[in-house]
């Protein structure tokens, strides 16, 4: 017996990471080859043909799994029943624009979204955003939308995971899914802090941590965090347009491991509502390492933090702070 | 125990088909999610830098079935061992430019890539032409590439297949899934016939029907229907100001998958082979007929009547075939 679809909404779906993120929904990537999915499509009004366009290039696909599309410009209509929102769309810096100028545009955006998430959504939608400024837009959904559980509204630091996965399997030439427990602290910003000191390799001789493999501390803790860091910039001056693929594929990996569970001893990285784990401030969005279990996920304890990396993870939080502070003064 | 790895490549890799396509084959979904892939790709000169960014996203996306990375813009390279080439390199149409122009510049490159393929491929590589002119592109390329197989070069007509499933399954307001064993014939171009004379539908809770006595409407079948399947591309572009990667990315990947990992019981999909003179068509061209495939050969489904009407259509598009032919052949000498 066949199950019933999942309704999956993508804002900002008309754009690029819409467009590589749509089609890898209907194949199920994000919930399963099992999993029906009804796809719903938001964007701004100014896009609507381009949108209709990818909601006829989703019909001339002819998936199987895709039970239908709803292509909106209309919030309310976009968000009604939706089990899953990944919010992509959000306002782009242009030249010329300060820090203030796009966290302001951005918190009245996600403002606005948030009530009518709140309000049509299916009862525990799992939210993920992706637009930058990712944590704190997740941040100003999760204030404005306060029935929606804080559990629920995450922030996507999956693509920085999956970005330090492939450096250090790069370094050590292994394949890359022998790597793992890498963790991606903080904000989705130039101070995230790729941590490998808990990171494993899966060797003919049994798991060993990175750290004894790669046996370049001064690399681990220089260039190959500084390459994390800035791998978004690396990919814009390559092909001249952001990271649209490896962001949706990151996505689907967030949204799947959160709904159908992480792997036995794996954990992966995900903003979430801090609760002071770690010291980290309560009360933003800040990265941490996350198991995934029926649907919850639950921030890894216990972890050994050494002073290196507690000054990075008292930055990225640091700045967190500061950009809750900022997008409040752009509210009043 | 896991699969050997399958060589993968992708031509013209750096462009928008490419980075729509590239994801999925590194996901599974043109070989089966059991299936580990290397991934070559190819593109010209100028694309070095963005081909790069898309190698470094394939690496950055972390997929655990894409073992390696090939990105070049040499031929030799690209080609060398691949066991699957997805041709979607090519020189598309400008403005101002004539048919013959756009012709002259893609016989140059397909007759190059045959004899780069030819050389480095693996034994029985499967090759699928996309860039158009492309049933004509994969003669040219089969013509130039003489050791490898003929019933081993394809072009796709998948995209204007699943595109003429999707569009009486919006008309039926019935899921897609349930729409089966339409038929595309000849080019990919306006003149493709879509044929719906032996396509069903299985309603929900109900027994396989022939479409037309569902649709009950053999005028919009015969015009617009078909009409609407032969323009889409053009319609897509007017909407998105740019053409279907995203659909043709994925048709791409059912026809490679289907023909690889052989097509479901009793159903048939559309693919341009090396015409065998099936049904009146004569040989000599790439022909779209339909299919099933069964251990990685594809076969032409045989004995479906044909009527008047879609006698003819198949003639035209057959006909514009061999104008193609001798037009290419005209822009080597």
């Amino acid at each position: 017996m066949a199950k019933e679809p999942v309704r999956v909404l993508v804002t900002g779906a008309a754009g690029q990471i819409g467009y590589a993120l749509v089609p890898m929904i209907a194949r199920g990537v994000m919930l399963g080859a099992d999993q029906p999915v009804i796809l719903h499509m938001l964007d701004i009004p100014p896009a609507a043909e381009a949108l209709n366009g990818v909601k006829m290039e989703l019909v001339d696909a002819a998936f199987p799994l895709l039970k239908g599309v709803v292509a909106t410009t209309d919030v309310v209509e976009a968000c009604t029943g939706v089990n899953i929102a990944v919010m992509v769309g959000g306002f782009p810096r242009k030249e010329g624009m300060e820090r203030k100028d796009v966290m302001s545009k951005n918190v009245s955006i996600y403002k606005s979204q948030a009530t009518a998430l709140e309000q049509h959504a299916a009862p525990n939608c799992k939210v993920l955003v992706v637009a930058n400024p990712a944590n704190t837009n997740a941040l100003i959904l999760k204030e404005f939308a306060p029935s929606i559980p804080a559990k629920n509204i995450t922030c996507l630091t999956r693509l920085d995971h999956n970005r330090a996965l492939g450096q250090i399997s790069e370094k050590l030439n292994v394949q890359v899914s022998d790597v793992k427990n890498v963790i991606i602290w903080g904000n989705h910003s130039s101070t995230q802090y790729p941590d490998v000191n808990h990171a494993t390799v899966k060797t003919p001789s049994g798991e060993k941590p990175v750290r004894e493999l790669v046996k370049d501390d001064a690399w681990l803790n220089g260039e190959f965090i500084t390459t994390v860091q800035q791998r978004g910039a690396a990919i814009i001056k390559a092909r001249k347009l952001s990271s649209a693929l490896s962001a949706a594929s990151a996505a689907c990996d967030h949204i799947r491991d959160w709904v159908l569970g992480t792997p036995e001893g794996t954990w992966v990285s995900m903003g979430v509502y801090s609760d002071g784990s770690y010291n980290a401030p309560a009360g933003v969005i800040y990265s941490f390492p996350v198991t995934c279990r029926n649907g919850e996920w639950t921030i890894v304890q216990g972890l050994a933090i050494d002073e290196f990396s507690r000054k990075k993870l008292d930055l990225t939080g640091a700045e967190l702070t500061e950009e809750k502070e900022l997008a409040y003064s752009c509210l009043s």
